[in-house]
Parts: structure tokens; sequence; C-alpha cells
């Protein structure tokens, strides 16, 4: 069982990942001369920097609302979805809505651009819903525990000191690993709040091979990162695990109050949507439903759809099988957090080298898709997947279940929770993402995120006022796959 | 048996009718042509958007040995002398070639072909200058009072940037033009990522509080075409035609093509009237066909007199070292003797 998931997956990390990456460090040679250069230098410690400072402060707000959200109470599913809202948006829409509350005339009043505090909010404004996504299933477990605690007569805060913060460890260190790594590798963000000062790594990799093919210093930076990456998920490694039995949502006492603080939290956390949400007008919006010199919305629409649908139809088990093969931690762990480091660019250019007669074919795009999804997916699943009791496996063995069998029957039903909730990670990633480095295009093939490119280069206020209403639709749409895919109410069975 | 043969065949056929087109991502024409000319000819036509004209040519060299599409199209003259240097093209001399105009065939080789051209130029905010002094000359943006007017693109990041930056070393000199950007770095210049935060984030017209920016000689006349009869007149200008930096838009068929008929149609098809007659309000350049008809609100967009060009030969030998330099002085905040110490 756990042969063949390794198995399956060193198969496609090998043709998707690998090879194609190969093909590009192939070209480099002289690491030596890039490293010593300061300027790469003085990039690599930003990004580190960044990188760091994002995890921790999305970490600081996501463990107290990881357990709030225990809680039963009104409107808390609407709530999980809008947290993962910004994922799917193309960066250009949400630059626009961060300027209009706190750019040179934003309605705040207060000027941030070019600020790293602005370009820090734009991480947790990013992250947060990730870090609490993986957080929750675990968060939602802890019950059995804590109580024991309490009853033998620790304190509430000490039973959460000594007993809850240790067991919710291996899920913050997922989550706090992933965003140091989406920080860390951020291209957009820092670019387009920080005035360029900000450049990540991520951007010399990308100008050093998109427009110069410079192999040598790109292949150099990018073995950096990777180093980078190794370190991280070296201490990562280090981080206990203990067995968990699964448990409930919990009542609450008050629910309207709760309901109204995190609502309030979100609203000011959330604002740069809702400036776009403002932007928005219907006549846009039914312009853009039949629009004469760009992509159609339903075509578009349909097309997101369809394709993310598919991507996502590989990056399931690809996900599940990553999660079986972690399981036992050590090197496999590392080996899923690989995607995630790999420059787009790179990655595109790789499939060009290797596979030139797919021409970035359907086929190629799709998987280059769930490459980058399914660690998503693998990371929420995780956490929950090694706080499951093994006796109950071992149960279902006794019991004549053969490992398959026990696997499907009997843990695949616990995973639920975490599994939706990797599930609505890795769509968003990708519904969101239909405009990487390597697009094959006919008209009829525009998504939803390109078509709201394609309206952004041009000059006019018509295609301007299209574009933010396409944000929307998508931002919406992403809302509602999520609270349907979402709507598991962390109960068992 | 037989049929599932047949059903084989039938499809290698198919497939040896499809043509690739590597493009970047800025490429768009009408559906209907596109639609019209599968059926006309029975090939079909696939687009391949690889980033913007320096990405996707530089793709293109990538591949060099197994070539991932069968045209090029949307190189420009700054990249011309890499894409004839790099031989990735076969020549090829379109039956089109004596309608276009004469002095955009700039390859005598006829390895690339010009489709259209237009100019990257400072663009400003009517409404904002509307009784406020414009800057006088290009070296009036420098001083305090305009530089923290202006936003610009990152040229390592975007084409209209770097070919503003080319203006400014074309306008100022190689050295002259490392002192201009320090001023306004200095001033408060501010630095986008790519055109359409520049504009749509940073312009005053939109969200922005800048009521300079650079962009294109067509975007007043787009701004007009797209406002859906809300502007008579454009609510932008062009300013300064001696910084505005020419540009020309190359097509080629990729050597090694499977499909060298069909790349053919393809090339002659983009030099085709219609087409020609599309591309203005599609990408918003000017067409190379010499009878091809301007649309209406093409008035607004005048053709700069005296904008600069730069020779091919010398953008391909200093292009990254102008971005280097640039990023040094404006991003890095070093002082233009040091950034030319560094030179020798």
């Amino acid at each position: 069982m756990v042969r063949l998931a390794q198995g399956f997956l060193l198969l496609f990390l090998g043709f998707a990942l690998f090879y194609p990456l190969f093909r590009i460090l192939a070209l480099g040679t002289g690491f030596a001369q890039a490293l010593e250069n300061p300027y790469y230098l003085g990039r690599y410690l930003f990004s580190l920097r960044y990188g760091l400072l994002s995890a921790l402060l999305t970490l600081a707000l996501a463990l107290p609302l990881a357990f709030l959200f225990r809680r039963r109470f009104p409107f808390r599913e609407v709530l999980l979805a809008l947290s993962t809202l910004p994922f799917v948006l193309p960066t250009p829409v949400v630059a626009l809505g961060f300027l209009a509350l706190l750019g040179p005339r934003g309605l705040l009043g207060v000027d941030l651009y070019g600020t790293e505090a602005l370009l820090l909010l734009a991480a947790v404004f990013y992250n947060l819903g990730l870090a609490l996504r993986i957080l929750l299933p675990v968060a939602l477990r802890l019950e059995g525990p804590l109580g024991a605690a309490r009853v033998l007569g620790a304190t509430p805060v000490r039973a959460l000191l000594r007993v809850g913060l240790p067991l919710l460890l291996p899920a913050l260190g997922s989550a706090g690993l992933l965003v140091f790594l989406y920080a860390f590798s951020a291209f957009g963000v820092p670019l387009l709040l920080g005035g360029g000062r900000y450049a990540t790594l991520e951007v010399e990799v990308y100008t050093l091979l998109a427009y110069r093919l410079a192999f040598p210093e790109a292949s150099a930076l990018m073995l950096l990162q990777v180093l980078t990456l190794g370190l991280a998920a070296f201490l990562y490694l280090r981080i206990p695990t203990y067995p968990l039995a699964p448990g409930g949502l919990l009542p609450s006492r008050r629910p309207w109050l709760l309901a109204l603080g995190l609502g309030l939290l979100f609203l000011c956390l959330f604002a740069p949507l809702l400036a776009l949400f403002l932007e928005v007008s219907p006549r846009a919006l039914v312009q853009a439903w039949a629009s004469q010199d760009f992509t159609p919305l339903p075509l578009a629409l349909g097309n997101s759809l369809r394709f993310t649908l598919l991507a996502f139809l590989l990056a399931l088990p690809l996900g599940v099988a990553y999660g079986v093969a972690a399981r036992r931690g050590g090197a496999w762990d590392l080996l899923g957090l690989f995607p995630l480091m790999v420059s787009p660019v790179a990655l595109g250019l790789g499939y060009l080298l290797a596979y030139p007669s797919w021409r970035g074919s359907l086929g190629l795009l799709l998987l280059a898709y769930a490459l980058l999804a399914y660690p998503l997916l693998a990371r929420a699943l995780l956490p929950a997947l090694r706080s499951l009791p093994s006796s109950l496996l071992e149960a279902a063995r006794v019991l004549g279940a053969g490992p398959y069998r026990a696997f499907l029957r009997v843990e695949l039903p616990l995973l639920l929770p975490a599994l939706r909730s990797g599930s609505a990670l890795a769509l968003a990633a990708i519904l969101g993402e239909f405009g990487a480095s390597l697009v094959l295009w006919r008209p009829e093939w525009t998504t939803l995120p390109l078509a709201v490119y394609e309206r952004l280069g041009r000059p006019g206020e018509g295609p301007y006022r299209e574009a933010v209403a396409l944000a929307a639709v998508l931002a919406l749409l992403s809302a509602l796959l999520f609270y349907l895919l979402d709507r598991g109410r962390g109960r068992v069975g | 048996m037989v049929r599932a043969l047949a059903l084989l065949v039938f499809l290698a056929l198919a497939w040896g009718q499809e043509v690739t087109v590597l493009t970047h991502e800025s490429f768009s024409l009408d559906k209907g042509l596109i639609a019209r000319f599968e059926r006309e000819t029975g090939l079909k036509l696939r687009f391949l958007k690889a980033g913007d004209a320096g990405e996707t040519l530089n793709r293109a060299i990538l591949t060099k040995g197994a070539p991932i599409a069968d045209v090029l199209y949307g190189f420009d003259n700054t990249f011309l002398s890499r894409a004839l240097e790099a031989d990735i093209l076969l020549p090829y001399r379109s039956p089109e070639v004596r309608n276009l105009k004469a002095t955009l065939l700039l390859d005598p080789t006829f390895r690339a072909l010009p489709v259209d051209y237009g100019w990257v130029s400072l663009n400003y905010d009517r409404a904002y200058f509307k009784d406020r002094p414009l800057p006088k000359a290009p070296l009036d943006l420098a001083r305090p009072e305009y530089a923290r007017l202006l936003v610009v693109e990152n040229p390592a990041t975007s084409s209209p940037g770097l070919a503003f930056l080319m203006a400014t070393v074309a306008h100022f000199g190689e050295d002259g033009y490392l002192d201009f950007w320090a001023r306004l770095r200095d001033g408060g210049v501010r630095v986008a990522k790519g055109w359409s935060e520049a504009y749509y984030t940073h312009f005053s017209l939109y969200k922005g509080d800048r009521p300079l920016v650079v962009s294109y000689t067509t975007s007043p006349a787009a701004e007009v075409y797209y406002s859906e009869g809300k502007y008579k007149e454009p609510p932008t200008g062009n300013l300064f035609p001696e910084l505005a930096f020419f540009q020309v838009e190359f097509v080629g068929i990729l050597k090694g093509t499977r499909n060298l008929e069909g790349a053919k149609k393809v090339v002659d098809w983009l030099l085709s009237r219609p087409v020609q007659e599309n591309i203005p309000t599609e990408m918003w350049v000017y067409p190379a066909r010499k009878d091809a008809k301007l649309p209406e609100v093409f008035r607004f967009a005048p053709e700069p007199l005296g904008s600069v060009r730069l020779d091919p030969k010398v953008v391909a030998q200093n292009r990254e070292r102008w971005i280097e330099e640039w990023t040094k002085v404006v991003l890095q905040g070093q002082s233009p003797e040091a950034v030319r110490r560094a030179r020798r």
C-alpha cells in the first residue's frame, strides 16, 4: 500500500518535476560567481526575512482563530469560505483592492504603499485561510485531551499551554512551513505593493531565466532556494506527533457574539476584497457577459470550471498518495514540498525543453497544475493522518480487512474533514493559477483569470470595469466552491 | 479494424494540418477572422502564449533543436538581432511583402517580416494638467515637482518599461541617462511591476495619484474607443515625442517546422488586409500594410515626430547591462558614478 503510493508519486514527480528541472539545471555551470554577488545575497536575505515574518504573523492570528472556529456559531462556514478567497484572485486585482484602501488615495487615508508593513499585511491576507484550514482539523480533535487535563486539575490556560499546543505543533509546523515557502518565493505581491524595491529571489530567477537566459546564475539561485527548503523541512521534521481521537464541533455559549466578533475581524482583514466588490457595476457585468472585444464571461466561466476539475482529478489521488507515502515523515515529507519551491518559470521552460513534441498541450498544462496543487491538499491531510490512532487500523486488520480495504473503509472516512479542507485549497490554487507562465491558448480556451488579464492589458474604462467585475465573479465562484465542499461540520461518519 | 485504421489515418492527417503560433500575452485577433481562416484553409490554429515579447523569443531560442511552434510572432526590433543571430528562422519572401511599408523591412534576408509597429510613450492625465503647467522638456521630468507625478514600469519585468529605459539612453546618452534616473529616483518616481499595474493602480485617471505614466501613443485613442461614447475627446494625451520609443513587431517561420506550407499561409494571412485592419483595435498598434485603412478612432493616435530609434546591434550588446545599471541606481540607490566606475 505505502509502496504503491510511493511508486506512483515518484513516477509522477520524475516526469512532471525532476526531469524538466534537470534539463534547466544542466544548462547552468559556475555557481560560485553568482553566489558571490552581494546583490543576490541581499535579495536572498530579504526573501528569508519576508518568509519568516509572514509565517509568524499568520500563525499568531490563525492559532486563536482555529480555537474559536471549533465552536458552532452562525455564518461559521461562510467566514471559513471567505478566508481562502485571496488564493484565487489575480495579483493585479488584489493590488487594486489594497491600494483602494491603503494606497496614496486610499479610503483609509493612510498611504502604506511601498512599506514593508503593507507587504506583511498582504501576506497575512493571502495565507490566513491556508493556515486556518490546516490547523482546524487538528484543533477539532483537542477536546478529549484538553478535557482530560481539566479533569486532572489543570487551569484552562495551563491545559492549553501544556496539552493543546504540543498536540497542535505538527499542524502549526505544517502551516508555518507552507506560509514561509509561499512568502519566501512570492513573486507578485512584493513587486506590486513594494514598488520594485522589495523583490524576492523568485523575481531574480524569473528575470534571469525569462529575459536573459542566464542559466548559471538562475541555477545557482534555484539551488539556494532548494537548500533553504531543505533547512526549513529539517526543522519541521523534528516535531513529534501524537495520535488523537476524532472530535466534533463544540457548542458555543454566545454564538451571536462570536459571529459578530469574528465577522468584524474578517471585515478588517478582507477589506481589500470589499473594496473590490464595491467597484463592481452591474452594467460592466452585463457587458462582460456578451463582450465583443474580449472573451465573454460564460465561456471563461465554463473553461475555468472544466480545467480546474480536470486538474483536480489528478491532484486528488496525488495528494492522498503523498499523504500515505509521507505518513512516517522523513525524506518523503521533503519531497512533497519541492513543487512549491520551483519557480513556475523554470518549470515552464523545463517542460518545453523536456517534452517539445507535446507543445504545451492541455495534458501537460494539467500536469503542471496538479503538481502545484497537490502539496496543498497533502499538507492539510498530513497532520490529520498522523494523529489517527493506529489502533483503529489494527482493529480493522485483525477483523480480516486487507490493507486497502482498511484504509478506504476505516481511515479515509475519518480523514474526510481534512480531505475537504485540503481539496478546497487545491481547487482554489488551480482556479486562480490558470494564467501561469506557459499558456496554450485558443480564443475559446480562455479561463477566468486569463479573461481578467486580457482586459487589464488594454487602456480604457470599459476593459477596466469588466476586469473588476470578472475578478469579483472569480472570487464568488471560489467562495461557492468552498462553501459546497467545506460544509463538513468536522463530524465523522 | 479497418474503421479504426481509417480513423487513425484521419487523425494523423488532421494532426498534420495544425499550425502553432508562438506569441506574447497581448496577442489578440477577432475570433471570426480566425474561424474564417481555419474554414478556408482547413488548418487548425493554435497559439502558445509565453509571457511578453522578450520571453517569447527566448523560448523559441531555447527550444531551437525541437521547436515548440511553427510560427513566431511578436518579437520586436530591440530583439531582432538576437533572433537573427540565434538562427531560428527560415527566410520567406511572402507575396504580401510588396504591400508593406518599406521603412519597416528591417531584415533584408526576409526571415523576419514586419506585421505592425507602434510607440511606447509618456501619457498625461488631461484633467490634472488642465490648469497646471506640463513639463516642457524631458529633463524637466527629473525636477522633484514632476518626478513625484510619474510612474514607470520596471524594465526587468515589463517591455514598455524596457522601451522607456532605452528611450532615455538614446536621448540622454550612455552617461547622462543614469544621472537622469538618479534624479528621478530622488524626486520620488514610482516603479510598477508591469503596464497594467502602472496604468490601472497608479495612474490618476484610475485609482492612482500619478498623472504621468509610461504607456503607448495609442492609449488615448483606446480610452475613447472603450468608453462607449463617454469620451468624445481622449482624457489623456501624449507627451514628448523625443522620448517615444519606436517598436516594430515581426513574424517569422521557425526552423524545424513540421508544416512549412501551413506556416507560410499563416504568415500571408497575418499580412493580409482583413487581419491588418483588425489589428489596430485588437492590439492597439499601427498596421504594416500600406493600404490598410486605419479605424476612425486612430485620429486620436497621431504618429509622433522625431521619436528615438536605437541600432538593434547596440541594443543587443547592451540591453542586460542597462537593466542591471538601472536596477542599481533606481532600486538600490547606488550613485551613478559608482555604477559607471563598475563598468571598467
